[in-house]
């Protein structure tokens, strides 16, 4: 162990970073070899980005420091981190447009070919070219301006200009989902041509499969933390999963149960519904205890079949009837009598977005927080703290407004106030939309729990994997009319479903 | 899963405090605005707005606009807005001045259902045919100060005396503070205030919480009509003859009245009730203490239209004005 200090490149102590009152980073300390590929994983809001860009001079640190190669490292800007060895591949385009493949390449070190006070853009053109040759990107020409190129060439030259001059740590900023299978190769490629060099690489990355076949070790943080760094063949997706959010998700992650027990008991009953340029003329049962899944292409009529059901669309034909006999023609009438709905737009229909947690969580209980008739502060806000806490909304309280929250808790605060509701049938349009991987679990391991309680959900999904994976019954819609069931079977796959959908 | 809840709360309690006293200087805002202008004006007119005579004066103009505005608040809770309350007050001060020699009893009620009329057909028009509440108001306030002029173009209209005998500032006084007691009341803990509130903020959302929106909206527009109404009767008991300018301007005064107590532009959920009241008195004192300084009409008009301005231009949530209904 004695020269693996030799072997270090970057030691990191203690670094903190808070914007506002959000700590995005704090106290992360590791320590990165030289010759490495070094994954650094967590999910959206872990600090990942915020970390790289501290190491790479976008943002300030507030505590901590770097050690590169047994020296502290400061940087207040990209350039600056450039020269002592440091850069980065952004997440975004990191080129600049109206300017030539040169001239990006070597931005901020035009002075290397002025000579009295006269750019000799020749002499930039050939060295970039000749770069881009080493790197074996000749198609690219470097005299041509960057905007003749496609987002994915752009990348390549990126990541030319990134480490042409041979920096000692690269730092790969979630650059693959920009890329296509031959861009990722290529970049591949390049990581461990660094890395040969006795150069170190941190990649960052969302795509665990990649993460795991192109490192040596692997860092994980959550919520700003380092919560380990472990090394790459010791471990599966699954570990990483576990790391990143920080409880048991495995199998769980959708339903494991085959058992198929279908209640016979129809809730609520659909005959004939029609809206004017949506659909027509459907018709199905909703069980009690069932999860029921709606596919199709996004135009297919699924979503404001959705809108429909809880009396939502304008110009509906047709009857929504519920077990007891009770048509439902209203909205009010729908809460009324428990029925439930999460629309796709998020910010627009389920969420009243510029007021209060608390008013959102409570606008359809109104009538049912009433004691005497009368509405008390107090009782709406132990409603809605309770209700909120329930599913665990990530807040500052419930005064907070619905438009500072992540996608995630917004969905989470729509769930907190049809559970508060005690709502029996649920229609949700798009549930686990832009929502990362520890809400999506939290969702459908809430679906879970609802569909035991004998609650009936509606799940409306683009999402083919989680329907097969969270319904007992799944209809395909397509052009307006239903094309195809399926019941909940563990042979059943994408194929069979798309080939109903188009 | 307990430890990551405790953590919520704890850190949840520790950032709402932060947030509390953002909120909580947002909210005093108006008040200290007032608190301001009434020093302003004590100093610059070395003490004399804060005699009794002046503070009647005062006072006895606040009636009919204090209670007016309490109607227009709830429309513009909701993200609308009504400049039709001028001419409201003016037809129905004739309807009630006509009948008050038969009785006042029904002097009272005919004043406030002929305003509800008026909120009604606001509200229909509105509503039904989804026209914005602005353009429609502004039409019934050329509609109805036609009427006005039309019904007042060879004399003013005289009320009885009968009416004009109830101008005491002790039954004037009860009659604001029921109006408002009662509306801050159902505003409060009926559940219409967080319904205004809603469809203010996001209509849409607020349909899908299970809002009959479109009935609420045609609702507040009768009810601010028929709150007008019943300050039309404030209005007769203190002036005892209308003419074709009764009322002029009032939904102005109205407007930039709220705006002055902290009411957003665009409505939504950072309305307070205080809102009204802070904001009349605010206009109140700013008139009468131009007034008193014997500014010229026309400066008196510049003067407030740059505050209003300036009020506007720094308390606009740029983001919600889009939605103005």
């Amino acid at each position: 162990m004695a020269d693996s200090s030799d072997n270090i490149i970057l030691v990191t102590e203690n670094i903190c970073k808070s914007f506002g009152i959000t700590k995005a980073v704090r106290n992360v300390s590791l320590s990165i070899q030289k010759g490495e590929i070094h994954g650094l994983i967590g999910e959206n809001g872990s600090g990942k980005s915020t970390f790289s860009s501290m190491l790479c001079g976008i943002y300030p640190i507030d505590s901590g420091r770097f050690i590169l190669d047994g020296t502290e490292y400061k940087a207040r800007n990209q350039i600056e981190a450039n020269r002592k060895g440091v850069s980065i591949i952004v997440q975004e385009t990191g080129t600049v447009s109206g300017l030539t493949v040169a001239e990006n390449i070597f931005l901020g070190n035009e002075d290397r070919f002025v000579k009295f006070g006269v750019k000799n853009t020749g002499l930039m053109n050939r060295e970039a070219q000749n770069l881009l040759n080493d790197f074996g990107f000749d198609r690219i020409l470097a005299n041509v301006v960057i905007d003749h190129y496609n987002f994915e060439d752009r990348k390549l030259i990126e990541m030319v200009k990134s480490t042409y001059f041979k920096p000692k740590i690269v730092v790969v900023d979630e650059t693959t989902t920009a890329l296509s299978q031959e861009g990722r190769l290529e970049l591949y490629e390049l990581m461990d041509r660094i890395r040969a060099d006795g150069r170190t690489v941190i990649f960052i990355s969302h795509d665990l499969t990649e993460v795991i076949a192109h490192t040596d070790r692997i860092s994980v943080l959550r919520d700003g933390e380092l919560i380990d760094t472990v090394i790459t063949k010791t471990v599966t997706e699954d570990d990483l999963r576990r790391l990143m959010v920080g409880r048991e998700l495995g199998n769980r992650y959708y339903r494991t149960d085959y058992d198929g027990n279908q209640s016979d008991d129809v809730v609520l009953k659909i005959r004939n519904l029609g809206v004017p340029d949506h659909f027509s003329n459907i018709n199905f049962d909703l069980h009690k205890g069932e999860i029921l899944g709606f596919g199709g292409l996004s135009e297919c009529g699924m979503h404001e079949l959705g809108k429909a059901l809880f009396a939502g669309s304008y110009h509906r034909t047709g009857t929504v009837t519920l077990a007891s006999g009770k048509e439902i023609n209203s909205i009010p009438d729908a809460i009324a009598n428990s029925i439930a709905y999460a629309s796709k737009d998020r910010d627009n229909e389920s969420l009243v977005s510029n007021t209060s947690i608390r008013d959102n969580i409570c606008l359809p209980s109104r009538q049912d927080l009433k004691k005497n008739g009368l509405l008390f502060k107090r009782n709406l806000d132990d409603f809605a703290w309770k209700n909120a806490e329930r599913i665990s909304v990530k807040m500052t309280g419930i005064d907070q407004s619905i438009s500072e929250l992540s996608g995630g808790n917004k969905q989470k605060v729509v769930l907190a106030r049809w559970l508060g509701k005690g709502s029996n049938i649920m229609v949700l349009d798009s549930p686990t939309r832009g929502i990362d991987v520890k809400v999506k679990a939290d969702i459908y391991n809430l679906m879970n729990e609802l569909r035991n309680e004998g609650k009936s959900i509606i799940m409306i999904s683009e999402e083919i994997l989680e329907l097969i994976g969270m319904c007992d019954r799944i209809i395909v819609m397509k052009n307006g009319s239903l094309n195809g069931e399926f019941f909940r079977n563990q042979d059943l796959n994408e194929e069979d479903l798309i080939a109903k959908m188009v | 899963m307990t430890e990551q809840s405790t953590y919520t709360i704890s850190e949840g309690a520790r950032k709402s405090r932060n947030a509390n006293f953002d909120k909580m200087i947002r909210e005093f805002f108006p008040f200290i605005g007032l608190v301001v202008i009434f020093i302003v004006f004590a100093t610059l007119t070395e003490g004399r707005i804060m005699k009794p005579a002046a503070a009647k004066l005062i006072l006895s103009q606040v009636y009919v606009p204090m209670i007016a505005a309490s109607g227009v608040f709830l429309i513009m809770t909701a993200g609308g807005l009504d400049f039709s309350q001028g001419s409201i007050l003016g037809i129905v001060s004739i309807v009630i001045s006509w009948l008050s020699f038969q009785s006042i009893p029904l002097a009272i009620i005919a004043g406030i259902l002929s305003g509800a009329a008026i909120g009604a057909f606001n509200g229909l028009f509105h509503v039904r045919f989804k026209i914005p509440s602005f353009i429609v108001t502004i039409c019934s306030m050329f509609l109805f100060r036609g009427f006005c002029a039309y019904f007042t173009t060879n004399a003013p209209i005289a009320a009885s005396q009968s009416i004009t005998k109830l101008n005491i500032d002790s039954l004037k006084n009860i009659i604001m503070v029921s109006v408002l007691a009662i509306l801050f009341f159902v505003f409060q803990y009926t559940g219409l205030g967080i319904q205004l509130k809603a469809i203010g903020a996001g209509e849409k959302a607020a349909r899908f919480s299970g809002i009959r929106t479109d009935r609420v909206k045609f609702l507040i527009f009768v009810l601010a009509g028929a709150i007008t109404g019943f300050a039309a009767f404030l209005n007769v008991i203190k002036v005892g003859s209308i003419t074709a300018t009764a009322g002029n301007q009032l939904e102005t005064q109205i407007l930039i009245s709220l705006v002055l107590g902290g009411l957003p532009i665009s409505g939504g959920s950072k309305v307070r009730f205080s809102n009204i009241i802070i904001g009349t008195l605010i206009y109140s004192i700013l008139n009468n203490g131009l007034v008193m300084l014997r500014y010229d009409t026309a400066i008196q008009q510049l003067i407030k239209g740059a505050i209003f301005l300036a009020v506007v231009a720094l308390t606009i949530d740029r983001k919600a004005i889009k939605v103005i209904k």
